[in-house]
């Protein structure tokens, strides 16, 4: 050892010898690449929910929770002087409001939150409101987008009702077929806790025939929904998911009736939008309606029913530009009915629809579309008296639109839906439409995601989250 | 005219004894009457004397007899000289006047008639040219001042003008001369001074009755003050010659003094004495700091003997006026003190005793220009050193590479918080609660930063390559003796990847650590290499201690150091260990002194022993695939680090070196280290952290393996010819690294995670409107899903991130919160202290609706940037931590610790072997003369 050492080459070769060693150990121990693992989301049940009937005067109203979590909770329905509470779940409340009755928070905590679903239905065969008006109780938000016909088409009633117990500041933005509107008057109501008000659209802008409406608060949260009546009939515009590069209108019934498009671009950019129909047998762009150009900040009104009108679909709107959607539906007859659908989310938690109903006369459609995959859903009647049926299974084909007729007692249900495992992303909307002296009566209501689940997104407390990430 | 009296006081002096009389009897105005006298001394003197002036010529006085006994004796029994002025010519037996001294001295006396006392030129006895007194003055202290520089040499710039004289508030006893009438006049020297400061006290009441007092430039005397140098044993008392002058300066002093100023002066001194004690203690003088206590108590418990002096001195005090202004200026007070800061800075101690005659200087082992602050020539010789050119370039290197980090707003990113707060806010954290110990360190810099924090860290981390290039160039002085070589070594450690990588990430545990690590490899090679016997051995004993505080900064930064260093210690402890007593001893202590310091926390670190692999700052992971060539080449990888091949050259020139023969032993060291560091990076690198700290004492191994070989390249220099270009080769190779390295970083920008203008983690409306006790919850869109933090009213100080976590359940509120699913999970938070909810962008629209949705909580504000929401409902603010005692006591117990280590540690009087040599070998003492 002690001659390797003195000897100069001796020396060099040992040194040589031992990073090579190094070099093989650090070689070895060297891990493969390690795919980063995106941790997943987790389902955890909703453990309160509120909600707000904006109008329940002279109006149905239908809350449930369907059967599915575990446990105790409560439903409060705010019925006025006379609260109603409700802790069976699967049962339907239903009752008939008298006029008048201001708007009505729907509380659910513990078991009963779950899924907790609650909507208005009015049916009027007379007057100039005739026509069935539906809408599913709205939940408090910052933030609203309302798609459908103008103030200068008809009586637009924008219906607020701050339930907190911080004061709200509600903005309005109205987009035209002109472009955005700008309104003195569309900003600065201020909404104390508590408080509810109807704001008419005419007076915040007089002229639009068709509009995008948004709905926003600087400070606090309110509820909000949008009442048309105009000279086609009346009924709610449903809420319709923000702005987005794609947007899906599902919903659309097999029956007869104009079918109206409407597109709003409300950036600061013209937006081409792809439209396509996803309908019983495929999915089609439409003839002569392959692309709608929609100039920045305004409404564009595309009539399909040439294309859709007698078949369940759903439209499929891509554009590189966020737009937002709505789609009119209007009904058959001498006097006719309208109903409303609009973009809507994909229901992988599951959807829930409080009122359904199905008798000689009125028949309740459940349109489900499959536009990128197929889709397995599960659909699950809840009877307000009686034995439930047995759940229905639905296969639906990717790139396809199944309809349903559902079939129930005739006494109402609600409706569950909830997509298996494994299934593609599926949207869906209900439309029910009654026979009625002098023309179809109509209400439709795009299938939102059902208050049963949330995704909780996984946390960890990280003290290096005071530093932005680097980009 | 004159007659003259010469009186020769011997005391064991016949050293010089010979010498002086040869001088007294050579003088050109030759002595009227020469008397010897002789305190008992037992080297011959007498017989020497009685050679010179006869057997009736000499007093025998016995053996414990003072100067002035002696002087007085003397002159008791010597006849007046009728019709003469007479003259009384105090000579030292180790002072020789020289030939002409007294005919000076005389025709001063003749042109100013008024004098009445007058005293030569003082000389050293050795160094001929030495100058040590013209006269000498007072300081307010009681320190005798001679006005003269340390080692001033004579050139006549002292030599007064005209004729000679100086007017002088006292000359030395030894060569002084004396009117005979005011001897009597006056009394004569006190005999209650037997040895020291009688002249000054003489000589006060001299000039304070209207007599002046000269320094006469012409006359010179050689004087070997071998009583204060302690070149004999004084028998007049039993004390150390020091503690005696500083009690009687003290006490001539308060005996002249009018009253008040006196009481005055006594005041100033005692707390100067204490003052004084402290430092002597701080440098391990505890025999200075006991006489320095010895002489201000024998003052202050003896007020009668005080008293019966000043009653004797009336006439002194009546005439302090005249005295006054020959006292020192207070300038001279702040030179002194200047003078005590370099002495300490340099080793000499804080301060050379009061006790000698003039500001000696032990003539010992000199630093040379190593040294950056030596007394003369401050900035010349700075700027000469090339260890300030290369800081200075280094630090020209940093600016360049850092120039977007210099300026601006927050410092943060990475590794580190962005620094916020002060000094305050630091020690506030420290004290309050069981926080990690670096925190004391920073807060300990801050305050030094003027109680900037961001000064600090700037200093710490953005400085780090020039700091660690000045550490590397001076800690390797006492190893290295080639300077170009020593100046590449510390120029390529500071530009390793591991000290760009430090910077771009913001690591500042590693950067410390960085920095320190030259000063450990110094400290451990003066612990180690010693070879003194254990009782004479107190340098390496030092070094121990200098090791183990310094270890438990670094161990403070960077736990991972203390294991690597155990290990290294260990391994030495098996090889030295039975080679060099005292090794084990000091490496224990070495070892022990982190363990002891930082106890608590390093408990904590063994409960959760993946803690170790973390360092100072926010928990950064690094890829475990760095590739086996980067940890060759000593690249630590992830943001800032050049290419692999910018080390190439040192490596290059490393494997070089072995191939010459010599220093085998240390460069298979410097080898080994090198290998186990790597080796060592290797496991912490796969344990996905950052081998920056393995790395850095690989570095250190090879560069010191390979700067010790480098003086060969001079030789190859020399030797021309091939030999010359492939000297050229090499050196142009081993810069090639430093260069690269340099020029790449530049380029670079020290592009990292570290940013300036951060922003602030906590919105302004949070910070403003958080009261005590409540956080803001800080939520996070990352890849893995949401990160959050909690913020306390203001941004965090760094070390906070290691708080206790706040627990799964408080994540599991959190994450209900982000999922918008109801419930109580915001009512949860709030009782756990939560008012406001920060979301900076980009923000993840489900987590805006979660949050928008929920009934307890409000939205204040939401822009691109940023959203804000606050809770609604009741805050219950979070508890402050209960007052911990243990904590407490601790903390005190920790400061003591780190004061006893400091003591122990600074660097004393740096050569306590001096007295053990004093003595003066016969053969030089004949040649002097």
């Amino acid at each position: 050892m002690r001659r390797l050492i003195e000897n100069r080459f001796g020396m060099l070769a040992l040194v040589l010898i031992a990073l090579g060693a190094v070099y093989g150990v650090a070689f070895v121990s060297r891990p493969a690449p390690a795919v980063p693992v995106k941790a997943e989301p987790v389902r955890a049940p909703i453990a309160a929910v509120s909600t707000v009937c904006p109008d329940p005067g002279g109006a149905m109203v239908t809350a449930v929770t369907p059967p599915n979590a575990e446990g105790t909770g409560q439903t409060l329905i705010e019925d006025g002087d006379e609260p109603a509470t409700v802790d069976e779940p699967g049962k339907l409340w239903q009752k008939t409001m008298a006029a008048g009755t201001d708007p009505m928070r729907v509380h659910a905590t513990g078991a009963m939150a779950s899924g907790l679903e609650a909507a208005q239905t009015r049916r009027t065969l007379t007057g100039a409101a005739r026509g069935l008006a539906g809408v599913r109780c709205v939940d408090p938000g910052a933030d609203a987008w309302f798609v459908g016909p103008g103030p200068a088409a008809g009586d637009l009633e924008l219906h607020l009702a701050n339930v907190e117990s911080a004061p709200a500041d509600v903005a309005l933005v109205v987009y035209s077929g002109e472009g955005q509107v700008i309104a003195e008057r569309a900003s600065g109501l201020l909404l104390k806790p508590g408080e509810h008000r109807v704001v008419d659209l005419k007076k915040v802008a007089p002229s639009p025939l068709v509009m995008a409406l948004n709905v926003s608060t600087g400070r606090g949260r309110v509820a909000a929904a949008v009442e048309a009546a105009t000279p086609e009939g009346v009924d709610w515009l449903p809420q319709t998911t923000g702005p987005a590069e794609r947007v899906v209108v599902p919903g659309l019934p097999g029956s007869a009736g104009r079918r109206e498009l409407y597109v709003a671009a409300p950036g600061e950019s013209d937006a081409v939008v792809d439209v396509k129909a996803v309908l019983k047998d495929g999915s089609y762009a439409l003839e002569n309606r392959e692309t709608v150009e929609v100039p920045a900040g305004s409404v564009v009104t595309l009539d399909l029913s040439t294309g859709v009108t007698g078949q369940p679909a759903a439209i499929v709107l891509t554009s590189e530009t966020p737009v937002v959607a709505g789609l009119k539906i209007v009904g058959t007859g001498g006097r006719t009915d309208v109903a409303f659908t609009a973009g809507a989310p994909p229901i992988d938690l599951g959807s829930v629809v409080a009122d359904a109903r199905s008798t000689k006369d009125v028949t309740s459609r459940l349109i489900l579309s499959a536009p990128d995959t197929a889709a397995d859903v599960t659909v699950t009647l809840l009877p307000r008296e009686g034995k439930a049926p047995d759940p229905i299974e639905v296969a639906i084909p990717a790139a396809r639109t199944k309809e349903i007729i559902l079939k129930g007692p005739a006494k109402g249900f609600s409706v569950v839906v909830m997509p298996k495992t494994g299934s593609g992303p599926v949207y869906g909307g209900r439309v029910m439409e009654e026979r009625a002296a002098g023309g179809q009566l109509v209400t439709a209501q795009p299938l939102a995601v059902a208050r049963t689940w949330t995704l909780v997104p996984p946390v960890t407390e990280q003290p290096s989250a005071v530093l932005s990430q680097p980009s | 005219m004159h007659s003259v009296t010469a009186i020769v006081v011997a005391h064991d002096g016949s050293r010089w004894l010979r010498d002086t009389l040869r001088a007294v009897l050579a003088q050109t105005r030759p002595v009227d009457r020469g008397v010897g006298v002789d305190n008992g001394s037992r080297d011959g003197s007498r017989d020497l004397l009685g050679e010179a002036f006869g057997k009736h010529g000499v007093v025998q006085m016995p053996r414990g007899s003072g100067f002035a006994e002696a002087v007085h004796e003397v002159v008791r029994r010597l006849p007046k000289a009728p019709g003469d002025t007479e003259w009384i010519w105090l000579i030292h037996d180790d002072c020789a006047p020289d030939a002409r001294a007294l005919e000076f001295l005389l025709h001063a006396a003749d042109e100013y008639p008024e004098t009445a006392v007058l005293g030569p030129k003082l000389r050293d006895w050795l160094d001929r040219k030495l100058l040590l007194e013209v006269g000498v003055t007072v300081a307010r202290s009681g320190r005798r001042e001679t006005g003269l520089e340390a080692r001033e040499y004579d050139q006549g710039q002292h030599d007064a003008e005209p004729r000679g004289v100086r007017d002088v508030l006292a000359v030395s006893s030894a060569g002084m001369l004396i009117r005979r009438d005011v001897w009597d006049e006056l009394g004569g020297l006190d005999a209650r001074l037997p040895l020291f400061r009688d002249d000054l006290d003489f000589c006060w009441r001299a000039r304070a009755a209207g007599h002046r007092v000269l320094a006469v430039t012409a006359a010179v005397a050689w004087h070997a003050e071998a009583s204060s140098k302690r070149r004999r044993r004084i028998a007049a008392s039993d004390d150390h010659p020091r503690r005696l002058a500083r009690r009687y300066s003290l006490f001539v002093l308060m005996a002249n003094l009018p009253f008040w100023t006196m009481l005055w002066s006594l005041l100033r001194n005692t707390v100067g004495s204490l003052i004084r004690t402290v430092l002597f203690l701080v440098a391990k003088q505890p025999a200075h700091a006991v006489d320095e206590l010895a002489a201000i108590g024998s003052v202050l418990f003896h007020p009668l003997r005080l008293r019966r002096a000043r009653k004797a001195r009336k006439g002194s005090r009546a005439g302090y006026r005249l005295v006054k202004p020959m006292f020192s200026p207070p300038s001279l007070a702040f030179r002194r003190a200047w003078e005590m800061v370099q002495n300490q800075l340099s080793g000499g101690g804080p301060m050379d005793s009061a006790g000698r005659h003039h500001a000696v200087r032990q003539p010992g082992a000199e630093e040379g220009d190593e040294l950056l602050n030596d007394d003369d020539g401050f900035l010349r010789r700075t700027f000469a050193s090339p260890g300030v050119r290369l800081f200075v370039l280094l630090t020209a290197v940093a600016i360049a590479a850092e120039r977007d980090l210099l300026t601006g707003g927050l410092l943060g990113g990475g590794a580190l918080v962005p620094v916020a707060g002060g000094a305050s806010d630091l020690w506030a954290f420290y004290t309050g609660e069981w926080a990690p110990p670096y925190v004391a360190v920073l807060a300990v810099l801050s305050t030094l930063t003027f109680g900037k924090t961001w000064l600090a860290v700037s200093i710490l981390l953005l400085g780090c390559v020039p700091l660690s290039g000045l550490s590397a160039y001076l800690a390797t002085r006492s190893f290295v003796s080639y300077r170009p070589a020593r100046v590449w070594m510390a120029a390529t450690y500071a530009l390793l990847p591991v000290a760009t990588g430090v910077v771009a990430a913001g690591r500042i545990g590693s950067a410390v650590v960085f920095i320190l690590l030259p000063v450990y490899a110094s400290l451990a090679t003066k612990v180690l290499a010693d070879t003194r016997p254990v009782s004479f051995n107190r340098v390496a004993r030092r070094a121990a201690w200098g090791l183990g505080l310094l270890l438990a900064v670094g161990t403070a930064f960077a736990p991972i150091l203390y294991v690597f260093v155990a290990v290294l210690g260990l391994l030495a402890a098996l090889s030295f260990g039975g080679v060099r007593r005292g090794v084990g001893g000091n490496l224990l202590i070495s070892l022990g002194v982190p363990l002891l310091l930082l106890g608590p926390w390093l408990a904590t670190i063994v409960q959760d022993p993946a803690r170790i692999l973390r360092e100072a700052g926010l928990p950064m992971t690094s890829s475990p695939r760095l590739a086996p060539e980067a940890l060759l080449t000593l690249n630590p990888g992830g943001p800032g680090t050049p290419p692999i091949w910018a080390t190439a050259g040192l490596l290059a020139v490393a494997l070089g070196a072995l191939l010459l023969r010599r220093h085998q032993f240390i460069v298979a060291v410097g080898w080994g280290v090198a290998i186990v560091g790597v080796l060592a990076a290797t496991v912490v690198s796969r344990m996905s952290t950052w081998p920056g700290v393995p790395l850095a004492f690989a570095a250190t191994g090879l560069l010191v393996s390979t700067a010790l070989a480098a003086h060969r390249v001079a030789e190859f220099r020399r030797a021309g010819g091939l030999r010359k270009a492939g000297a050229f080769l090499i050196v142009l190779v081993a810069f090639a690294t430093p260069v690269a390295a340099a020029t790449l970083w530049i380029m670079d920008q020290a592009d990292g995670p570290l940013q300036r203008n951060v922003r602030s983690p906590l919105p302004a409306i949070a910070e403003a409107q958080s009261k005590p006790g409540q956080g803001t919850l800080l939520i996070r869109t990352a890849d893995t899903g949401l990160t959050y933090t909690v913020l306390h009213g203001r941004i965090p100080v760094i070390g906070e991130s290691e708080r206790a976590a706040y627990g799964s359940d408080f994540t599991d509120a959190v994450a209900g919160l982000a999922s918008g699913r109801g419930g109580g999970d915001a009512a949860e938070l709030a009782g756990r202290g939560i008012a406001f909810v920060s979301v900076p962008a980009p923000i993840d629209p489900a987590l805006r609706r979660a949050l928008d949705s929920e009934p307890t909580m409000a939205r204040i504000t939401l822009t691109d940037r940023a959203g804000l929401w606050r809770m609604t409902g009741p805050v219950t603010p979070e508890r402050p931590p209960a007052d911990d005692t243990w904590h407490r006591w601790w903390l005190y117990g920790q400061g003591v610790l780190v004061v006893i280590v400091l003591i122990l540690a600074a660097p004393g009087a740096r050569t306590p072997e001096t007295e053990a040599v004093e003595e003066i070998p016969a053969g030089r003492e004949r040649v002097a003369a």
